[in-house]
């Protein structure tokens, strides 16, 4: 219970440090805040797969993309659309992909659902670069945000700072809905598959169907975060939809740790910050990206979060006494 | 639609191609229980070093076929030795990620070394020229890349069913312990099959040069080919493989004369067909 | 009378390798019924069919007049059947308390709820601990399942098992392994948690089946040689020759 009442005040507290950041940041930084935030909520979905279902998926862009991509078309093909019905054509698109995409691929488990997700992302990506009437292709489409209805008034976006509140607001919101949906009935019930899926059907649990409804709700998630790269960026291009984009969100979350719920959050800061200075420093960027994912696989391979918990756990020594295993297990399964 | 046997002809050269690379990643699969991403990153060395043994060194052909392999089997090896067996307690998930970062690496370290840019290898002699088939003059490495298939194809059965060491392979997939037990170095096979898979996929680079030109993306455009080989044939399937290289090898082929826009798709619906219609792959063990 | 368990004519083979050739026997509703028999006769293979883990290749299992051959474990639990396994098949992670849980919510229909918390519903967590104090591990509730003793394990086991409920209850050799005072505290703790309902056991310890079964099938090569009272079992001679032939 004492744990819960501090989780609590850390958001509390870090929604009103998010509030007066256009009054402390520069314009390059609230830029770069903003895009941290939505790849937050991005990286957050992707560890609810891995993390807590242990579904590693290698076809999580494929959703992050169609969200991105639906969003421009949307604002393009249907004159003053409102905000709220993009995000929901947005979202709606990732639910019936999601849909799909499970049924066909969740037969499959480990080595080969993961291969298979990347097949699915690379077709997403070769669709997306062919389909140039559409998509654009490889020149991406470019549009203006919509306005926020609000119904008593309407609230223009085009200046960074509104759309950074807007931001912060909707994706926190996602993003403490998630942190709460890990400690609801289906949130343990994805960690009981992982930990013994035998028994979960033995115990009245369809199995198949509790994967399929994660995999389409984490994917929505992740569509849900397309949709405002592309409010954020004004502009989306294949690299939205491409198989690197997973590898991106894969690289946040496994440095962040999969252990912990906001370890995927702490990956992100550190991605996006490392990323935008070494890219300034060289463009062996992907090389530098291989050489992380060798050397935490091979030596933290609990990522930043794990070694802070481990850190945390030498020196106030005390255990978690909440009974589950390991102070990891328990963020996870309680 | 009189060049048909042309069309079908450049169906069976791919699908040669196809079929080298995906062996390997098939074999380690089915040995190892590891899917390597780094195997379409080793067909690039493959490939680059053959250009500086043939382009820059020697400017026999030959030479590099033979040398290639051989180093990529010690790189194999090594990676095998130092790295994947450090993570394979960690489960698949390590092991994955592992390998999936090694691609990023190597492909870039390729890129640091040899340039950003495409390179050209040139056969000489014999394997230059054409002859004249169904009345198409067609050129003679094509054929000569399916034949060399053929040959791998055929030596890899001969070790796997007809040789002590084959039945060691397939025993120590079936149960690794119980074959440690009775006294077969697994840890030592593993090290192997990984090295000669590793090989085959330097062959297959070699192989490549002359035929699609050496170029920084040749990696991830095969890899997501041979994933779809070794999902529409079975998982860890070598027969599977052959049929799933020849099928793909002829849709990517006719795909492009017949309906060029939709042609990248039609893997893709070959390989969601076969997973409605039989998960498990053409020739896949049902679980 | 109409039965309340009809195991009818059940065959399962493997590959050709006939495991089950026509397993026929019928259990009373709140009867104890034993199944005995050598190793390899097909017990497990059984249960396995019973509970849902394998189908049939032919036959039927009519449960209160309806076929449910064939369906699947978590439809099977739902219509009030679940069984234990021989070896403890638990969330070795989690706690005790947890692993209770999980089928007491299941059982209370919080599955997949995206809003409820299943911990914080007080009718839930109150029949978590009375159950947790029916198999006596009140003591050890909140330490994770793989930190147990060998009888605190197998004492989970049957714990799970109830978690969802159930109405029939199989249990696969709720005592293997266990010592001599160990299995005497176990019949004690099956009798009271089997109390008004209908349970299904396999057991190799005769002093086990003998002091808990009210019936006794004996499967002998696939098939059920004799189903019976305990009384005729004991003298009956064909049982003799089954077990005496096994040496």
């Amino acid at each position: 219970m004492k744990q819960k009442s501090i989780s609590l005040i850390t958001i509390v507290v870090l929604f009103l440090v998010g509030l007066f950041m256009p009054f402390i940041l520069k314009q390059y930084h609230l830029n770069m805040l903003t895009e941290i935030i939505i790849f937050s909520l991005y990286a957050v979905s992707y560890n609810l797969l891995l993390g807590y279902a242990g579904l590693l998926s290698f076809g999580h862009a494929a959703f992050f993309g169609l969200g991105a991509f639906v969003t421009a078309i949307a604002i393009i093909h249907i004159p003053g659309i409102s905000l709220w019905n993009v995000i929901l054509i947005g979202v709606a698109a990732t639910v019936v992909a999601g849909l799909i995409l499970g049924g066909l691929l969740l037969r499959h488990k480990g080595s080969y659902f993961a291969l298979l997700t990347l097949a699915f992302n690379a077709l997403f990506y070769a669709v997306a670069t062919k389909w140039h009437s559409v998509t654009g292709g490889d020149d991406g489409l470019s549009i203006t945000r919509p306005n926020l209805a609000l119904g008593f008034t309407s609230i223009p976006l085009s200046s960074l700072t509104t759309f950074y509140y807007l931001t912060l607001v909707i994706m926190g919101a996602a993003i403490v809905y998630c942190w709460y949906f890990t400690n609801t009935a289906m949130g343990k019930t994805v960690v009981l598959m992982r930990e013994n899926e035998d028994r979960m059907k033995f115990l009245g649990y369809n199995t198949n169907i509790s994967r399929l409804i994660l995999f389409t709700f984490t994917g929505a998630l992740a569509g849900l975060a397309g949709v405002f790269y592309t409010f954020h960026f004004q502009f989306v291009s294949i690299s939205a939809i491409s198989p690197d984009m997973t590898t991106a969100i894969l690289l946040m979350v496994f440095v962040g740790g999969t252990k912990i719920f906001w370890g995927p959050i702490l990956g992100v800061f550190v991605y996006v910050i490392f990323q935008n200075y070494l890219s300034n420093v060289t463009d062996r960027w992907p090389l530098f990206m291989g050489l992380i994912f060798v050397l935490m696989v091979l030596y933290v391979p609990g990522g930043l979060s794990g070694v802070i918990m481990n850190i945390k756990q030498r020196f106030f020594g005390k255990k978690n006494n909440n009974g589950d295993k390991t102070a990891q297990a328990e963020e996870v399964i309680s | 639609m009189s060049d048909i046997p042309v069309f079908f002809l450049h169906g069976l050269a791919y699908a040669g191609l196809l079929f080298l690379v995906s062996s390997g990643l098939t074999l380690i699969f089915g040995m190892m229980n590891v899917l390597n991403f780094a195997h379409a990153a080793m067909y690039m060395v493959g490939a680059y070093l053959s250009y500086t043994i043939i382009m820059q060194l020697t400017g026999q052909f030959w030479m590099a076929l033979m040398i290639c392999p051989v180093i990529l089997f010690i790189i194999g090896a090594l990676v095998e030795r130092f790295l994947l067996r450090r993570v394979h307690a960690q489960g698949h998930l390590g092991e994955l990620l592992l390998t999936f970062g090694l691609a990023y690496i190597i492909t870039e370290l390729v890129k640091w070394y040899w340039g950003n840019y495409p390179l050209a290898v040139n056969v000489t002699g014999f394997l230059s020229g054409s002859i004249t088939i169904f009345g198409f003059i067609y050129p003679i490495y094509r054929i000569f890349v399916f034949f060399s298939a053929v040959l791998v194809g055929g030596i890899m059965a001969l070790i796997l069913y007809k040789t002590r060491l084959g039945i060691i392979l397939r025993a120590s997939v079936n149960d690794s312990e119980m074959t440690n037990t009775l006294g077969v170095n697994v840890p030592l096979v593993f090290m192997g099959v990984f090295a000669f898979g590793t090989a085959l996929s330097g062959f297959a680079g070699v192989i490549a040069g002359p035929f699609l030109s050496t170029f920084p993306g040749m990696a991830q455009e095969i890899l997501i080919d041979a994933f779809v080989v070794i999902v529409v044939g079975g998982f860890g399937s070598l027969g599977g493989a052959v049929v799933a290289a020849l099928l793909i090898g002829q849709l990517q082929s006719f795909g492009v004369l017949l309906i060029p826009k939709l042609s990248v798709a039609l893997i893709y619906l070959l390989m969601a067909a076969v997973l409605i219609i039989k998960p498990s792959g053409l020739f896949g063990e049902e679980s | 009378m109409r039965n309340y368990l009809h195991i009818h004519n059940i065959h399962k083979d493997f590959s050709g390798l006939q495991v089950l050739t026509g397993v026929e026997f019928k259990v009373q509703e709140k009867e104890r019924h034993a199944v005995i028999g050598p190793n390899g006769a097909g017990k497990t293979t059984l249960f396995n069919i019973i509970s849902g883990k394998f189908k049939p290749s032919s036959g039927a299992i009519l449960f209160k007049g309806k076929d449910i051959s064939g369906k699947p474990p978590h439809i099977l639990n739902r219509y009030g059947l679940s069984r234990s396994f021989q070896i403890t098949n638990a969330f070795q992670e989690l706690s005790v308390f947890n692993n209770i849980l999980a089928g007491v919510r299941s059982r209370y229909g919080l599955r997949y709820n995206f809003f409820k918390k299943p911990n914080q519903n007080r009718e839930i967590c109150e029949k978590v601990d009375a159950i947790i104090k029916e198999v006596g591990l009140t003591d050890v509730k909140d330490q994770p399942a793989s930190s147990l003793s060998y009888g605190q394990q197998r004492a989970l086991e049957i714990g799970i098992t109830l978690s969802t409920e159930p109405e029939l209850i199989l249990l696969d050799e709720p005592t293997a392994g266990m010592t001599r005072e160990e299995t005497n505290q176990a019949i004690k703790m099956i009798d009271q948690v089997t109390a008004g309902r209908t349970l299904i056991i396999i057991e190799h310890d005769m002093e086990v089946v003998f002091s808990l079964a009210s019936m006794i099938s004996v499967l002998h090569y696939g098939t059920i040689l004799v189903s019976d009272t305990p009384e005729k079992i004991r003298n009956d001679q064909r049982v003799k020759d089954a077990y005496l032939g096994e040496g």
